[in-house]
């Protein structure tokens, strides 16, 4: 057998590890929940575009029956009466109210077939008007945000990527498998790469996926001039964008999983504390957000979405984002930081043991 | 001296446990057998020279290569683990053909490869079929298969004849010959004192992380014969093989399981009585498993090393 070892050789072995590894990560009945985090904010915005698609259909049905234009309902002034009011834009879709000893309510509504308007009245006066307009693209790229920085990056990814990355050399560990590469003629450091990269790919292809298919999902709601009209402006910058910070989700966490994967053997204890040190980024001094995932990840992200005023203390200790860098300083943190993480695993597979009976 | 294996004052400790403890060896070309009772620390040296562990104290060599180094190692080594478990999915073919791979072999050389080791160990009709359905006996195999068909100058085997029967056992052995003639290091570990004495050049006799004796065979085997073995055989007719093995002078006693589906046999003369076995076996006798009894095997090595440890 040739003796002589080339980077050749070395990017061979890592195709075959990743090869290898590929089936493993895609298919293992341990990762299937992998599949279930990244599935549901498409499940999520899926149902929000069902439901906006029904609500659309029931207001242009409620409008055919009670036609009446955006402009005239947009023209009604505080202060009319209810005869004036039905006098100018006809009967409400529907009627509700209340009476107190002192005070009527009446709240008639109406619809132009996108919109819903709501008129409050107080003994027969017009206090309220209520508009509420149907969900528009700039709103729903605004909930968008949300869910995919809030949920989908610092939980799903998250915790998809401790799923994938940690077992790369525990899951073989507990499987007592891991000597068949060990016995092999190849560097731990090329085992360890070639590893990373397989759950890299898997974790990309999941989660970018699950990021493409939420992005449609949300879509589906909206006509086809709206989606136009989005893609030629910023559109195909978000998508982009969103793609792009996925995999950069992926490529951070997943390297400070996999050494978490060779340095402990409960993958819970790495990933709660991670999760609490990505939380508390916003507190920690400028130099020790930079030893963050989520601080790259928020600089990256297209919009910001500001945490919810009701949100809890603890949730939005958790959600929010800290001072964002230049997107292009955000890439180089994220991966010099993957560089010396995977540095650390790399050092720590070439010590690595086999003692499955204590694993 | 880069033909040798030479562990120079090696210890290892799991924690306060003792692995191996002070081992300094020089193993010659040839089958080399490791011999002593569960937890003596044969795996833990194997391991030791395979790097699967490293020494708490002391220094390996193998062929003048560092265990730390396994890229250099792997071309001249091979080590088939008692571990029996394999990556999930795989067939037996896969299974050897990947690890060639991972060795840097083409394609073509290593579907050639392959099917060349699992043809020489007699495996090629289940080649293709997923390793989770193989036998006890089959998955010895494509072990043995995986560690010999990159051609290694060093032959790393833990317990590799536990689970065979008589006749795959007799074939495995003449492997292990035909390796050794070639001037390669066969490493075998066993607690089965009788087994080894058939097949080694030399052994090493090991005794709570310790080498309590080591050096040509003939000298233990000369001790053996004064102590009888006992051996269960699981089989499908017992009590016709019980009346077939006790018509050999060498067996001293025979008793039947109770539920009929073996038997414990004590010889004078392992050799002998294997060779019997095989014959009786060719016969049509249905044998399913063969293993020492436990309780005897240490107590030859309390036979065996009482002296030794004394001196410790």
């Amino acid at each position: 057998m040739n003796q002589e070892v080339s980077i050749g050789q070395w990017l061979s072995q890592i195709g075959l590890v990743i090869r290898l590894e590929m089936r493993k990560t895609f298919f293992s009945r341990r990762g299937l929940w992998v599949y279930l985090l990244a599935l549901a904010p498409v499940l999520i915005f899926l149902g929000h575009s069902l439901s906006e698609i029904n609500n659309r259909k029931e207001r242009q049905a409620l409008n055919a029956a009670h036609p009446v234009s955006t402009a005239a309902l947009r023209s009604i002034q505080r202060g009319s009466t209810i005869e004036e009011v039905v006098e100018k834009v006809g009967e409400p879709f529907a009627k509700n109210g209340f009476r107190r000893r002192d005070f009527v309510v009446d709240i008639y509504e109406y619809t132009d077939g996108e919109n819903v308007f709501g008129f409050g009245f107080r003994n027969n006066r017009l206090e309220n008007i209520n508009e509420r307009d149907r969900d528009t693209i700039p709103k729903d790229s605004l909930v968008f945000a949300g869910v995919f920085q809030f949920f989908f990056l610092r939980l799903a990814i998250f915790f998809g990527c401790v799923g994938v990355f940690t077992n790369l050399f525990r899951g073989e560990m507990l499987d007592k498998s891991l000597h068949f590469y060990l016995l092999t003629p190849i560097r731990r450091e090329i085992l360890t790469v070639g590893k990373y990269l397989a759950g890299l790919i898997a974790t990309v292809v999941i989660f970018c996926t699950s990021t493409f298919l939420q992005l449609f999902a949300l879509s589906l709601h909206f006509t086809g001039s709206e989606i136009s009209e989005y893609l030629a402006g910023p559109g195909w910058g978000h998508v982009a964008a969103y793609l792009g910070v996925t995999a950069a989700a992926c490529l951070g966490y997943g390297s400070v999983f996999l050494v978490a994967g060779l340095l402990f053997k409960n993958p819970i204890i790495p990933a709660a504390t991670v999760l609490v040190w990505e939380g508390m980024n916003i507190f920690l001094p400028a130099a020790l957000k930079k030893v963050s995932v989520i601080f790259y990840l928020q600089s990256l992200s297209p919009v910001v979405a500001p945490p919810d005023a009701n949100m809890p203390a603890l949730q939005k200790l958790l959600v929010t984002a800290a001072e964002p860098v230049a997107p292009v300083w955000a890439v180089l943190g994220l991966l010099t930081l993957t560089v010396v993480v995977l540095a650390i695993a790399a050092r720590k597979a070439r010590t690595l043991e086999i003692n499955y009976s204590t694993d | 001296m880069n033909d040798r294996i030479i562990l120079d004052n090696v210890s290892r400790f799991y924690g306060e446990v003792l692995g191996v403890n002070r081992v300094t060896l020089s193993v010659p070309p040839g089958i080399t057998s490791l011999v002593g009772p569960n937890g003596s620390g044969k795996t833990t040296l194997m391991n030791l020279i395979t790097g699967l562990v490293r020494p708490t104290r002391g220094s390996i060599q193998v062929l003048g290569i560092s265990p730390s180094d396994p890229e250099r190692l792997f071309r001249v080594c091979a080590y088939a683990t008692q571990f029996d478990s394999f990556p999930r999915g795989m067939t037996g073919f896969q299974f050897v053909y990947s690890y060639l791979r991972l060795s840097g072999m083409s394609h073509d050389d290593c579907e050639r490869t392959t099917a060349f080791a699992i043809g020489r160990v007699n495996l090629g009709e289940a080649a293709h079929r997923k390793i989770a359905g193989y036998s006890k006996g089959m998955r010895q195999r494509i072990k043995l298969a995986q560690a010999i068909a990159h051609d290694p100058r060093v032959l790393v085997l833990d317990e590799p004849l536990n689970g065979l029967d008589p006749l795959v056992r007799a074939e495995t052995i003449a492997l292990f010959r035909e390796f050794a003639a070639e001037g390669r290091h066969v490493i075998v570990s066993s607690h089965i004192l009788h087994e080894v004495d058939t097949i080694s050049d030399q052994v090493i006799l090991l005794s709570n992380g310790y080498v309590v004796a080591e050096g040509k065979i003939h000298g233990v085997r000369e001790e053996m014969s004064e102590h009888p073995m006992q051996v269960i055989i699981r089989c499908t007719r017992a009590n016709v093989l019980a009346s077939r093995v006790f018509e050999q002078d060498h067996v001293v006693e025979v008793r039947l399981h109770a539920d009929g589906g073996g038997l414990l046999v004590k010889t004078r003369d392992a050799d002998r009585f294997y060779r019997a076995l095989n014959h009786l076996a060719l016969d049509g006798v249905g044998i399913e498993s063969v293993a020492p009894a436990d309780d005897n095997v240490n107590s030859l090595y309390e036979y065996l090393i009482g002296g030794e440890e004394s001196t410790r």
